[in-house]
């Protein structure tokens, strides 16, 4: 069966209660005066096999909240994501790892919770260490690791654990140069190989380097941004992500034809 | 392709299934225990002390304040200590399992139903380790073992069992309501005094020693008795009341902790 993700009329909503504490919405209906806020709301769409999107908005347009959707950190409250294929995600900045364990314990923990089986995770340790790029460090307690580290260590399970959908939040301003190649290559080769990849931030340019296509996420909903392929990486990011390749008039609509977004 | 082989491919997938569950608790486990315990020898020491520590205060507390002189004081108090030390801890614990656990909740999707049964399994590892108190206890006071001491282990799989079922409303109410942490603490210590843990029940009468054998912790506490200082077999009450508790708790809790363990995510951070 071919990797896909089919989100229809999706809703997420946080409740807050009147302490301004985030609360689970069986708590909100005890708790009188909770007042809830949709991170996202009416999102519908599909990704179809061998395509890398880039997720592209402005803060607190729901590019976390909806990569955390599909990748089922998160349920909707409305609508529904259907995803089709093993899920890879790095999605927190600490990339999913305990600080008082070290990388080993980590990789093991990460890699049986992603599904992988518990030996072949041990026999692979030392393969995910190369990976990663740790050497020594990978039997240091991950406190001591920088974001990168953490991140590299976060990928390396993901990249053994071989996903058919990549879920990338924001790696880019966590690792270096010479480790973005590496994440680049991986996700090129997925989407060859006719795998997903979807990777939010708001370095455009470096999106470019790893997405083919580009969707905008804001308050009205999800949209293709025509020509990113061929304009984006020319295109100055700018943090609220109001220009786009649209902007730069590159390339066409139907470079986004992997996508079918209601329009 | 036939009926049998369809339906031999569902016993497989179900138990390949069964199997990453188990792994999966494993892991989960195992790596809690490092992280809250740390590694190396010093672990059992660290388990050991708090439950050699109780029974100590509570012996010296019997002989100097109360200045009583009961039989066997000090395995009777074992038997009260070592199965509270179990439930305690398990709530220690939860109350902090999905912060604890908040950096993989907020990453990637994995079976969050095992976190409050891997919380209470890492916990019931302390309470293998605080056997020993138990085994010098007997040793101390030259209680000879009798048929009854069967009943042992039917007294720690229930304590277990209470502790893994205790696990999911504990976990519930740390992620609801975390400022509670401190009153949830003083709720358990409360159920140790509010259960024959200090006194046998025998030396309790009237309607208090009804109430009291309400409490789960009055069964477990008597059940270990039974087996190893009374040497007589336990009554059935008290393998009905933890077992009652167990499944009360196990039908009403966990659906609810399975319908708001969805929402985890959006409380961190």
């Amino acid at each position: 069966m071919r990797p896909g993700v089919v989100i229809s009329e999706l809703g997420v909503r946080f409740d807050i209660d009147r302490q301004k504490r985030p609360t689970t919405p069986a708590l909100s209906r005890i708790r009188r005066h909770c007042t809830a806020v949709w991170g996202l709301r009416h999102i519908s769409g599909a990704i179809e096999a061998g395509t890398a999107v880039a997720l592209i908005g402005p803060n607190g347009a729901g590019k976390t909240t909806l990569l955390r959707t599909i990748a089922g950190v998160l349920e909707p409250d409305e609508g529904q994501v259907q995803t089709c294929g093993r899920i890879g995600s790095l999605l927190a900045i600490n990339a999913g790892a305990m600080p008082r364990l070290t990388g080993r314990e980590n990789a093991l923990l990460l890699g049986v919770l992603a599904g992988l089986p518990r030996r072949w995770t041990r026999e692979a340790l030392d393969q995910i260490n190369e990976l990663a790029g740790l050497s020594t460090a990978f039997d240091r307690p991950v406190s001591t690791y920088s974001q990168g580290m953490r991140a590299r260590l976060g990928f390396a399970v993901i990249q053994y654990s071989r996903p058919d959908i990549l879920l990338l939040d924001e790696i880019h301003e966590a690792i270096d140069g010479e480790y973005r190649r590496h994440v680049e290559q991986f996700a090129r080769d997925l989407q060859r190989s006719g795998g997903i990849v979807i990777a939010a931030g708001h370095d455009h340019q470096e999106l470019a380097r790893l997405c083919d296509q580009a969707l905008r996420l804001d308050g009205s909903g999800l949209h293709p941004v025509p020509g990113w392929a061929d304009g984006a990486g020319a295109v100055t990011a700018d943090a609220a992500g109001a220009v786009t390749a649209e902007d730069s008039g590159a390339g066409t609509a139907e470079d986004s034809e992997a996508l079918a977004w209601p329009r | 392709m036939s009926s049998s082989s369809v339906v031999l491919g569902d016993e497989r997938e179900r138990t390949a299934r069964l199997g990453a569950w188990f792994e999966q608790l494993l892991v989960l486990t195992s790596s809690d225990l490092r992280s809250r315990y740390g590694r190396g020898r010093w672990q059992l020491v660290k388990w050991l002390i708090d439950p050699f520590a109780l029974v100590g205060v509570y012996l010296l507390m019997d002989t100097f304040i109360f200045y009583r002189r009961p039989y066997a004081a000090g395995l009777s108090l074992a038997c009260s200590v070592i199965p509270f030390q179990m439930i305690t801890m398990t709530v220690q614990s939860s109350l902090d399992a999905v912060r604890q656990r908040g950096a993989i909740l907020g990453n990637m999707r994995f079976r969050r139903v095992l976190l409050p049964f891997s919380t209470a399994l890492t916990e019931a590892c302390g309470f293998a380790g605080s056997l020993t108190l138990l085994a010098l206890m007997i040793a101390v006071y030259r209680v000879a073992p009798s048929a009854q001491i069967l009943w042992l282990p039917v007294g720690l799989v229930l304590t277990l069992l209470l502790g893994i079922t205790v696990a999911y409303p504990v976990t519930l109410i740390g992620v609801w309501a975390p400022d509670m942490r401190g009153l949830m603490m003083s709720a358990v210590r409360a159920a140790y005094y509010l259960a024959p843990g200090f006194v046998t029940l025998s030396t309790i009468h009237g309607r208090t020693q009804t109430w009291v054998k309400v409490n789960p912790l009055t069964s477990l506490f008597e059940l270990l008795r039974h087996a190893v200082l009374y040497r007589s077999a336990p009554p059935l009450w008290e393998l009905l009341v933890p077992a009652g508790w167990i499944i009360a708790l196990l039908l009403l809790f966990v659906p609810i902790y399975n319908r708001e363990q969805r929402h985890f995510a959006k409380l961190l951070e």
